[in-house]
């Protein structure tokens, strides 16, 4: 085959030349992601999975917020230190309610993936306002605003459970009608720490590895 | 394995692929051993730039056919073909079985040792107490601190000879597998101020042995009447209930007055989350043996 005047026709053609682009820069999507998205395991959500509460969603946004998983990961590898350290490896079904993911890629602080019942919500306080009371040699900041704040201070979190519900989250009309009350007279405190000690709660117990 | 892809994406996985990889091919082997290059006298730039199509160095047509045999080699050995496993029947599922299995085979004799023997004799051994402070150093200093003296006066000193719930084995092997709850109600509603503050006197001179003082007799008659059923009458606590003695000069939560008080007017709750799914039965016993004789770093 004439590779030169191939070359010649696709570069004096724009048209010719977009499509050729999408074309070669597809296949690896089409190899890789299209069996997956269109795949349902990723949908199934684990066993014992929840959606988050209104308070846990609060947390979880407020995790967003304040950027905690630019030095926390929430996913445990399949590797033998890590299971042993962190708990059994994540599975996909975990994620089923993860919108966005909170993966994380930069292990400064433990994973986070299992810190559910790790601790109790009392060393959750101090430890947030003030991390070195109870780890002397923390680096992790201080997050003493998280207690002055009440949560949802915008009141945004209905409109925030029904987008997710339009996305696919199981909330019926009930809990999106209660969930400020559930928020009234809690501060964003309380809420982080409710999501912390919501992660990983669907595999307690759950055999090694 | 549920996350392999159905029959239909498998089979177009493997047909994308493989045509994709013989296109990859002919191109590449048709631009140096067919007639597929050379120069292109039709695209002349700015007078005297010439577009061509040769072929680059002959090393790298062998660079990059190696490359395309190992990928045909992996494939074939690893999964990545649609359903097909690889010839060496490879999973990330299996991988890890595998390393847990080395793991338990390389530590199993350590283990039984740990688990048949006594918690003095392996209080009596070096290598075990360090491991036991390693274990304690992971999985409980955030709580108890390194030394294990007890922090920011809520999680208690684990180095004194005060046991809430007890430091025979049994009991310590439950309070880490299970975790304890232990609530002590709060009395400002019941006993008022005043009875707060007699009260606060009367436990912080029975601390001290002065329990019998005259001076602090109302608090002792208010004790007798709201705190025996926990504490004891003689302020001893009470281990099936987790209550502290309150006739030692340990103090959980602190044993200035102002902490004195702020616990009997508002209550505690104190809770020991439940470790039996973290740590495996060998770190309960070696914890256990550690900290029976007197948590001491080795």
């Amino acid at each position: 085959m004439n590779w030169v005047s191939l070359h010649h026709r696709i570069e004096r053609n724009a048209g010719l030349l977009i499509f050729g682009i999408l074309l070669v820069s597809s296949i690896g999507g089409m190899v890789q992601l299209l069996p997956i998205v269109t795949g349902d395991s990723h949908a199934h959500p684990a066993p014992g999975l929840r959606p988050p509460t209104a308070l846990e969603l609060e947390g979880r946004d407020l995790y967003i917020r304040e950027s905690c998983g630019v030095c926390h990961t929430q996913q445990i590898r399949p590797l033998l230190a890590e299971v042993k350290r962190y708990g059994p490896y994540s599975r996909s079904g975990e994620f089923a309610w993860d919108r966005p993911f909170l993966w994380g890629s930069k292990r400064t602080g433990p994973d986070l993936a299992r810190i559910g019942g790790r601790y109790t919500d009392e060393w959750h306080r101090l430890h947030l306002l003030d991390p070195r009371s109870v780890v002397p040699a923390s680096i992790m900041p201080a997050y003493p605003w998280l207690a002055e704040h009440r949560a949802d201070r915008h009141g945004t979190i209905q409109a925030r459970m029904r987008t997710l519900a339009r996305l696919g989250h199981p909330y019926t009309d009930e809990q999106i009608a209660a969930a400020p009350g559930a928020l009234d007279g809690r501060t964003e405190l309380d809420a982080v720490i409710a999501y912390l000690q919501s992660l990983g709660g669907s595999m307690k117990g759950a055999p090694q590895p | 394995m549920a996350d392999l892809p159905s029959q239909f994406w498998g089979g177009w996985i493997v047909a994308i692929t493989v045509t994709t990889f013989v296109a990859l091919a002919w191109f590449v082997i048709d631009v140096y051993r067919g007639k597929g290059g050379g120069d292109n006298e039709d695209m002349v730039w700015d007078e005297n730039l010439r577009e061509g199509a040769k072929p680059a160095p002959v090393w790298w047509f062998w660079f990059i056919l190696a490359l395309m045999v190992v990928s045909v080699v992996y494939v074939m050995l690893y999964p990545g073909l649609g359903t097909y496993r690889g010839a060496l029947e490879w999973s990330q599922g299996g991988h890890i079985e595998q390393r847990f299995a080395d793991y338990a085979q390389e530590f199993g004799e350590a283990r039984a040792r740990i688990l048949s023997a006594s918690t003095a004799a392996l209080a009596e051994d070096e290598a075990a107490m360090r491991s036991a402070w390693r274990v304690f150093n992971n999985h409980c200093a955030s709580c108890h601190g390194r030394d294990a003296a007890g922090q920011a006066r809520r999680f208690p000193d684990l180095t004194d000879a005060a046991w809430q719930w007890g430091v025979d084995e049994a009991a310590l092997d439950t309070t880490i597998r299970h975790g304890r709850i232990g609530v002590m109600p709060p009395w400002l509603a019941a006993v008022g101020e005043e009875g707060v503050a007699q009260l606060a006197d009367y436990v912080i001179a029975l601390s001290r042995g002065g329990g019998g003082d005259p001076a602090v007799a109302p608090g002792a008659a208010l004790f007798q009447q709201f705190c025996v059923a926990c504490h004891g009458a003689d302020g001893s606590g009470n281990r099936q209930l987790g209550a502290p003695a309150l006739n030692d000069t340990g103090w959980t939560y602190g044993g200035s007055r102002a902490d004195v008080t702020a616990t009997i007017a508002q209550g505690r709750n104190g809770q020991m989350p439940a470790f039996g799914g973290r740590l495996d039965d060998a770190q309960i016993r070696l914890l256990v043996a550690w900290l029976q004789a007197g948590a001491k770093i080795p």
